[in-house]
């Protein structure tokens, strides 16, 4: 496999698992806008739900920054 | 690209069941093949014939899966949040250990998820939870911090096994496309580093909240219903302190099997078994305390219903398995932890398998006796768990063994750059740490 194709399927790699935590996070704010027009949830529910969303998106972020920084760190030792 | 031959490494031995795993690596992952195949037909089996295969009936409707299942994350804390600690705490013994501890934590969660699928009849119903799942529900949460768990945990294996994909990758060893994908360009400069090192820090500091919140919401299901023997407040750290104490117990048995097998006793010396075996006596004793103050406080309220399963775990038809229970997690290991005499490797296994045995018995003394004695007039039920379900527990066993298995097969299982940095850097870092926390010495005594 030629380096090109590994780049293009990392690349890949990262854009899939955010698009795996979207996913998720609108999968939760559609539970809770429905239990809150349902009122069948109590606020607690709601509250530790939402908490879920910004830990996804923390760790999409974080692969994200390394996967940007170790490319950048090599490009950098690589230029004369 | 082609690569040179690989040359000698100064951690041979850690490269050595990547490179070349020998015969019996086959041999036992065909037989554990075998295993899961059959487990597999088993389950389709329970498809098929719905859940009247195993041997839950009203009122015991929770059986070996939702035990496993708290069996099973119970044991993923093993990893990420010890590792985590670990590392927070810059304790430097942790450096052969920590990958080990994460690689658990992956592999478990991925089977212990599993487990309340497998319990339910209609597997193709998890697809409602999409749909109609319902906020005020503990499973639900269970749900989202399952799987933010197993994203966090695995995150924090990979990143730092991003040196050690590279090492593969210079080697040459196959398959090379993997090796180059998973390295992400790897070269080891100062600011791959410094990128690297950051994110470790804020994963670390993110894991531990999220590890802890896991066991807590699992403590949820049973704790907010009413059900006797379950309505507890302390059930959410009682059942992190449980599955830290089982987790520590399962590394220390893998750390014993791999430095048996891989001839690892440069990396896993005496002395880190002697830190992780205090550890397990210190969370022996602390499991203890929390499972005395459970059953005090009920047996001071004498609500009749708490105290008909109350006697049915002391007394009852649950009294060999609750004796067995504190025997094999409080007795036992305290007895050969305590005693420096008998705090050898093979007496440490020996404590370890008791508590994981013992911790198993714990998941069980919970679940079974209070669906037993519900509030409702019915007779006292009967719960003996069917073959399908022993089935289902040996099989998810064997993926783990697999697992950690091809895992090893593929990864270095101790971190090789972790260790190059500690013999490196450590003595220095260390020095310093000790240097700053120390008291300077009286300006007259220094003259002197």
């Amino acid at each position: 496999m030629n380096k090109k194709t590994i780049e293009a399927l990392q690349i890949l790699s990262i854009s899939l698992i955010w698009v795996l935590f979207t996913g998720i996070a609108v999968w939760i704010v559609s539970l809770i806008r429905e239990s809150l027009r349902l009122h069948d949830a109590p606020d607690a529910s709601v509250g530790i739900s939402i908490v879920a969303i910004p830990v996804f998106f923390t760790l999409a972020a974080i692969l994200t920054y390394v996967f940007i920084g170790l490319r950048k760190g090599r490009k950098e030792e690589s230029e004369p | 690209m082609e690569h040179a031959p690989a040359k000698p490494h100064p951690d041979a031995a850690l490269l050595r069941p990547i490179e070349n795993p020998g015969r019996s690596f086959y041999y036992i992952v065909g037989a554990l093949l075998v295993i899961i195949s059959y487990t597999g037909f088993v389950y389709f089996r329970q498809l098929w014939f719905g859940l009247g295969v195993t041997g839950m009936a009203q009122p015991v409707t929770w059986g070996f899966y939702i035990i496993n299942f708290v069996f099973f994350i119970g044991i993923s804390h093993a990893g990420t949040l010890i590792s985590a600690i670990l590392r927070l705490s810059k304790a430097e013994w942790r450096r052969p250990i920590t990958r080990m501890a994460e690689v658990i934590t992956a592999i478990v969660l991925a089977i212990g998820g599993l487990h309340p699928i497998i319990d339910l009849g209609r597997p193709d119903r998890m697809l409602h939870l999409f749909y109609n799942g319902r906020l005020q529900s503990p499973l639900l949460w269970d749900v989202a911090s399952i799987t933010a768990y197993f994203t966090a945990s695995t995150i924090y294996l990979y990143i730092p096994m991003i040196p050690d994909i590279a090492i593969l990758r210079d080697r040459g060893v196959k398959p090379r496309w993997l090796y180059e994908f998973l390295s992400w360009g790897w070269q080891g400069t100062e600011k791959q580093h410094k990128v690297l090192d950051r994110a470790m820090n804020i994963l670390m500091i993110m894991v531990i909240p999220i590890a802890v919140s896991v066991h807590t919401i699992i403590s949820y299901i049973f704790a907010m219903t009413v059900q006797p023997g379950w309505h507890s407040t302390i059930f959410g750290p009682y059942f992190v302190v449980g599955a830290i104490f089982s987790g520590i117990a399962a590394i220390l048995v893998l750390m014993i099997v791999f430095r048996k097998v891989f001839r690892l006793e440069g990396y896993l010396k005496h002395i880190h078994f002697n830190y992780l075996s205090i550890l397990l006596l210190i969370m022996s004793i602390i499991w203890f305390y929390f499972t005395f103050s459970e059953y005090l406080t009920g047996f001071y309220g004498h609500e009749p219903n708490e105290m008909r399963v109350f006697w049915y775990k002391f007394s009852g038809d649950f009294a060999p398995y609750f004796w067995a229970m504190i025997a094999l997690n409080f007795a036992l290991p305290v007895a050969i932890l305590c005693n420096r005499k008998t705090r050898t490797i093979p007496g440490i296994l020996i404590a370890s398998i008791s508590v994981i045995i013992g911790m198993w018995l714990e998941r069980l003394i919970i679940v079974v006796p209070s669906l037993a004695n519900p509030r409702l007039p019915y007779p006292t039920g009967i719960y003996i768990p069917s073959h399908t379900e022993w089935m289902m527990f040996i099989g998810g066993i064997s993926v783990f063994i697999l697992g950690y298995m091809i895992f090893a097969r593929f990864f270095p299982v101790i971190s090789i750059w972790e260790i190059e940095e500690g013999r490196q850097e450590s003595a220095k870092i260390v020095t310093e740490r000790i240097n700053s926390y120390m008291p300077d010495p009286e300006p007259s005594a220094a003259g002197e």
